[in-house]
């Protein structure tokens, strides 16, 4: 396994006191593409920044890569998840003061190793940026970017890609570009992918769908088709006793 | 618009709080200055030594001087422009004797008193000098002249010959009792008098800001050496209308003026009252640099701020607001911004008034009676000058910045247009030009020197803050190579680095150059007194000064074979319709040998021509041989035949003149110092002879008081300018560092350690304090290169090195403070997950 979740539990103070992860356990194995799906303020980006160690679940364990990264503090947890974990976020989260490359280069730079740049060449070949090294984020398309951000996963060769939304922002054909360098990463490198997304499609594009409401998972689909997502999908949001409200941001 | 304004500044409070602090204390240091200059110009006489008179008659106490020009216009019309400048006066002229006669014979007049008043220097027996309150001076009149306060005996008799009455506060203060002897010194000489009794007005000890001592009115010619009264008190009989009295008196009074009412204080002695000459040219520059320093400041703050709202900003455009009404949103939010930062301003204004103003009176820079007024005009005007400013700056800032496409709030990051280098570099070109100008044009060793090299460093700061960040590219790319990471995300933020280096700059430069330039100027001063006096063997000095006549009778002492005594004075120049006051000496020498080493440049002192240091001599184009007319303190005019030119003028006066001439019409007329030489053994003699002298040997003179004044005055200028300097680099590294919470969100996002923030963090501030010293240098090194090559040709850059490498240390050590610890706060703050 990748990736394991031991009954996460995940409540945020404030307001009515939510809590966005119920005891969850989750595991997902090496060199698969896995999705995340559930309405709006079910616990999926939660669920997510738990199992990548950007947060803290209050109760339960969490694995990565069979390391237990609830018991690091800073910095060995920022350590430990530069070394193993790569993101891709809804909104890039690219650094608009560096070109591309500095930006590619940048995980491998701040962990203090000598970057691969013949790799980073060769990921920048395949996400079809190569010769646009010195530009500008700034300069780019949304779906640009977005290559970019795998791009920058990808040239530190972590174990696991946590992706947040990542076609999100993108129209259909662009998103089915950025879907087709994810399938490829699992295929071509082993690498195991976690993603969060609200779209069937994108979901359909998985090994394997797990899917969230209030905090617990309810079903899970393996090599569902987008119909089979949709309909699951459907019958998870009904499922729920009141509308939802939250917001997953 | 206003109320989206407020709740704009509501909804950002955060953002905001830097701009707002920069407000208030921009504010309340033009508040604060303001008010200073404020009350010193409105500043009055403390006390009316004529309140019982009706009127009082005197002679001009300052010269006046008309110009008339006649210019000709079209259609054979002419214009007559009159224009009238004067000078204050340090002394005041006698009137006829028999004007108080005269006066007396008015109608309406019931009775007249010819005052006298003319500084006295009073040693009770133990040898202690007696001063008034606050280190007043003690005035002598004639007994006659107690009437006009009135002074009533409180023990004692009124002064016969060879007697003094002292008031209560005096004789207090010295101990003195009736029956005591006392010493008083005064141009005509000095005489021991008995005390023979203590006065003093009704309800109090004395007069503030003056001590006074009665003589007996037979006395006053001799010990005074006035020719005539100074003043005339006159009693109008009761029930004498005083505008029609006034116009009687005025008929028979001459020139002189009659004075009623408050202006009846103008009759009395200048040196008398507190002289604000000093500390209005001291605020007036204080008011300066604060007003430059803050405007500079809360323009830098307000531009950041406006340009880290660039999303904001493309946002409101994109749901339909004009560039119009983006532009009155800005100017209307820094307005109602501003206007409450004024609140707590004013307050803190009077607060840094009053702080100012007592250090100031501490170093005797500034009379002790100096209250600080607080006036609501001045404060209001305070408030409209912040509010103006930060509107003004926002506005210009806003000009660029709500061009931006509405697209652009769409797109990830918003960047501004790019700003037009051609006005950035036409506004550098134009500035750095005045700059040169002034450098080369304005004789910088002149009394202008130090406002001059302040107002050229400023030019030279607008021109850096404008190309700014055109320079800290081309120099960021140098200095940030390594600097890894941190580096290379300064060069290409090279905007930000530049924003927040130049605040680093003005606080480097405008305080280092001042700092540089009084020390060089204090350093020369000390070094032209020493080779002034180094040919005498000793220098001779009295309790407040001593006579002529014993400057005089020192040199018929054997074995003194020269003397050199100097008699402070101030004298009026006038040239072009424009009188101007200088500081100047009476000299006596005499001797085969000199004890005086003036650097002679050309011709010779002689007994009745005047001598004038060569930069009075390059300003007023004289040559030697002119007659040049010269005003003495108490008004006198005399023509003078300039003989000798000389170099060494620093602590010494602009001007010599024969000294009998000085002694007869400077009301003090006292001998500072008297420089002599002479055989060994003869100090024994001088010892025996003149028991109350001291002896000084040359090598320890101390250096002239008004310089070390000057010196102190300057300093605390500095702390000023650097405690409101600091704030101002610490806040914009503030704001700079809270707007890239993002920034520092992706690095996390992206495996980067709070240390390595914190390290990066670091890195650009490096590169930023790099910068902004290297620019620093660069503006100081202009300014005190060019002041110190105007002052004898040196040319300097680093005059006191330890002053430098304090100044070079301390802006080093507060940048990178500033630069790192707001990142360490935020990264340690904030749990990594809200940052995403």
């Amino acid at each position: 396994m990748a990736v394991e979740l031991f009954d996460v539990t995940k409540t945020y103070s404030g307001g009515a006191g939510v809590r966005a992860l119920d005891g969850v356990s989750v595991g997902f194995a090496a060199g698969t593409f896995n999705a995340v799906m559930g309405p709006s303020g079910s616990g999926k980006s939660t669920l997510l920044q738990c199992a990548a160690g950007l947060d803290r679940p209050d109760s339960g364990k969490v694995l990565l890569a069979g390391q237990e990264i609830g018991q690091l503090r800073e910095p060995q947890l920022t350590q430990a998840r530069r070394r193993l974990v790569g993101f891709v976020f809804q909104s890039y989260n690219l650094l608009d003061s560096l070109s591309l490359w500095h930006n590619v280069l940048l995980p491998q730079r701040l962990a203090g190793v000598r970057p691969d740049r013949a790799w980073a060449r060769e990921v920048m070949r395949r996400v079809g940026l190569a010769g646009r090294e010195q530009d500008r984020p700034a300069q780019l398309s949304g779906g640009q970017r977005q290559r970019v951000a795998l791009a920058r996963a990808l040239a530190a060769r972590p174990e696991v890609i946590f992706a947040d939304e990542p076609t999100g922002a993108l129209d259909l054909a662009t998103g089915r570009e950025v879907l087709d360098l994810l399938r490829e990463a699992v295929a071509d490198l082993g690498t195991t992918i976690v993603m969060v997304t609200h779209g069937p499609a994108a979901a359909a594009r998985a090994d394997r769908v797990v899917f969230l409401a209030d905090g617990r998972i309810t079903t899970e689909l393996a090599a569902p088709s987008a119909e089979q997502v949709a309909a699951q999908m459907t019958a998870v949001t009904n499922g729920r006793a009141v509308a939802s409200v939250g917001s997953n941001r | 618009m206003i109320r989206l304004a407020i709740a704009t500044l509501r909804r950002h409070r955060g953002a905001y709080v830097g701009t707002f602090l920069a407000t208030v204390l921009a504010v309340a240091l033009l508040a604060g200055g303001g008010l200073l200059l404020y009350s010193v110009l409105i500043a009055e006489p403390p006390a009316d030594r004529f309140a019982a008179t009706t009127l009082a008659v005197a002679g001009d106490r300052e010269i006046s001087l008309e110009t008339v020009t006649t210019k000709q216009k079209k259609e054979g019309k002419s214009k007559v422009k009159r224009k009238v400048k004067s000078e204050r006066l340090t002394g005041a002229g006698t009137l006829p004797a028999d004007l108080a006669g005269r006066i007396a014979a008015v109608p309406g007049v019931a009775g007249v008193v010819a005052d006298a008043a003319f500084p006295v220097q009073v040693t009770a027996r133990d040898g202690r000098a007696l001063r008034g309150a606050d280190d007043a001076p003690v005035i002598g009149h004639g007994w006659v002249s107690a009437t006009l306060t009135p002074y009533t005996m409180r023990t004692g008799r009124p002064p016969g010959t060879g007697e003094v009455v002292l008031d209560a506060d005096v004789a207090a203060r010295g101990g003195v009792r009736v029956g005591d002897e006392l010493r008083v010194t005064t141009r005509t000489g000095t005489r021991t008098l008995r005390v023979s009794g203590i006065a003093a007005p009704a309800g109090r000890d004395g007069l503030p800001a003056q001590g006074a001592l009665f003589l007996a009115d037979g006395d006053v010619a001799a010990v005074s050496g006035l020719a005539g009264p100074t003043a005339v008190g006159v009693f109008g009989a009761p029930g004498t209308d005083v505008a029609a009295l006034r116009a009687r008196v005025h008929a028979v009074a001459g020139d002189a003026q009659v004075l009623a009412g408050d202006d009846r204080v103008r009759a009395d002695l200048p040196g008398a009252l507190p002289d604000y000459i000093g500390p209005i040219s001291i605020f007036g520059f204080v008011i300066g640099i604060t007003a430059f320093a803050a405007v500079f400041v809360l323009t830098g703050t307000v531009t950041l701020s406006v340009r880290q709202r660039l999303r904001e900003l493309a946002l409101l455009r994109a749901i339909g607001a004009t560039p119009g009404q983006l532009r009155r949103l800005l100017g209307v939010e820094s307005a109602v911004l501003a206007g409450f930062a004024a609140l707590p301003a004013a307050p803190l204004g009077v607060l840094f008034a009053e702080v100012v103003a007592a250090r100031f009176m501490t170093l005797g820079a500034v009379p002790a009676q100096f209250t600080v007024r607080v006036n609501v005009p001045v404060l209001l005007l305070a408030a409209v000058a912040g509010v103006l400013v930060t509107f003004v700056a926002a506005r210009i800032a806003g000009r660029r910045a709500v061009r931006i496409a509405p697209t652009q709030a769409l797109v990830e990051t918003a960047t501004a247009p790019a700003s037009g280098t051609f006005v950035r570099a036409l506004v550098a070109l134009v500035t750095a030009a005045g700059a040169v100008g002034v450098l080369s044009f304005v004789p910088l060793d002149g009394p202008l020197g130090m406002g001059m090299s302040f107002v050229s460093s400023a030019l030279l700061l607008c021109a850096v803050a404008a190309v700014g960040p055109l320079l800290v590219r081309l120099l960021a790319a140098v200095v940030a190579r390594p600097f890894g990471l941190g580096g290379l995300i300064a060069r290409t933020e090279h905007r930000r680095v530049a924003a927040v280096a130049v605040p680093l700059v003005l606080m480097f430069a405008i305080n280092t150059v001042m700092l540089l330039n009084s020390a060089l100027l204090s350093r020369l001063t000390g070094q032209e007194q020493v080779a002034r006096e180094a040919p005498a063997t000793a220098q001779v000095t009295g309790d407040g000064g001593l006579p002529l006549d014993t400057a005089r009778r020192l040199a018929d002492v054997p074995g003194v074979t020269g003397v050199a005594a100097q008699l402070p004075t101030r004298v009026i120049v006038a040239q072009g319709g424009k009188p101007e006051d200088y500081p100047a000496q009476g000299l006596l020498v005499g001797g085969p040998d000199t004890a005086l080493d003036l650097d002679v440049r050309a011709g010779a002192l002689t007994a009745d021509g005047f001598a004038a240091s060569a930069a009075l001599v390059r300003q007023y184009g004289w040559r030697i041989g002119d007659r040049v007319p010269l005003w003495l303190p108490d008004g006198k005019q005399v023509q003078l035949r300039l003989s000798m030119v000389y170099g060494r003028a620093r602590g010494f006066g602009e001007l010599v003149l024969p000294a009998g001439l000085v002694a007869a019409h400077d009301p003090r007329g006292l001998v500072r110092t008297v420089g002599l030489r002479y055989a060994p053994g003869t100090a024994e003699r001088i010892h025996a002879e003149f028991p109350a002298l001291r002896l000084v040997p040359a090598l320890d003179a101390a250096p002239a008081g008004d310089a070390s004044n000057q010196q102190g005055a300057w300093e605390l200028m500095v702390v000023i300018s650097l405690g409101f300097t600091a704030i101002a680099v610490v806040n914009t590294f503030a704001i700079a560092a809270a707007a890239r919470r993002r920034e520092y969100a992706d690095l996390r996002l992206v495996g980067a350690t709070a240390r390595q923030l914190q390290r990066l963090a670091g890195g650009e501030a490096l590169v930023t304090v790099i910068v902004g010293l290297l620019l620093g240098s660069a503006v100081t090194g202009i300014v005190v290169g060019a002041f110190s090559a105007a002052q004898d040709g040196v040319l300097r850059w680093i005059v006191e090195p330890g002053t430098h490498a304090v100044m070079v240390g301390g802006v080093a050590a507060l940048g990178l403070l500033a630069g790192v610890l707001p990142t360490r706060l935020m990264v340690r703050r904030r749990s990594l997950a809200t940052q995403v």
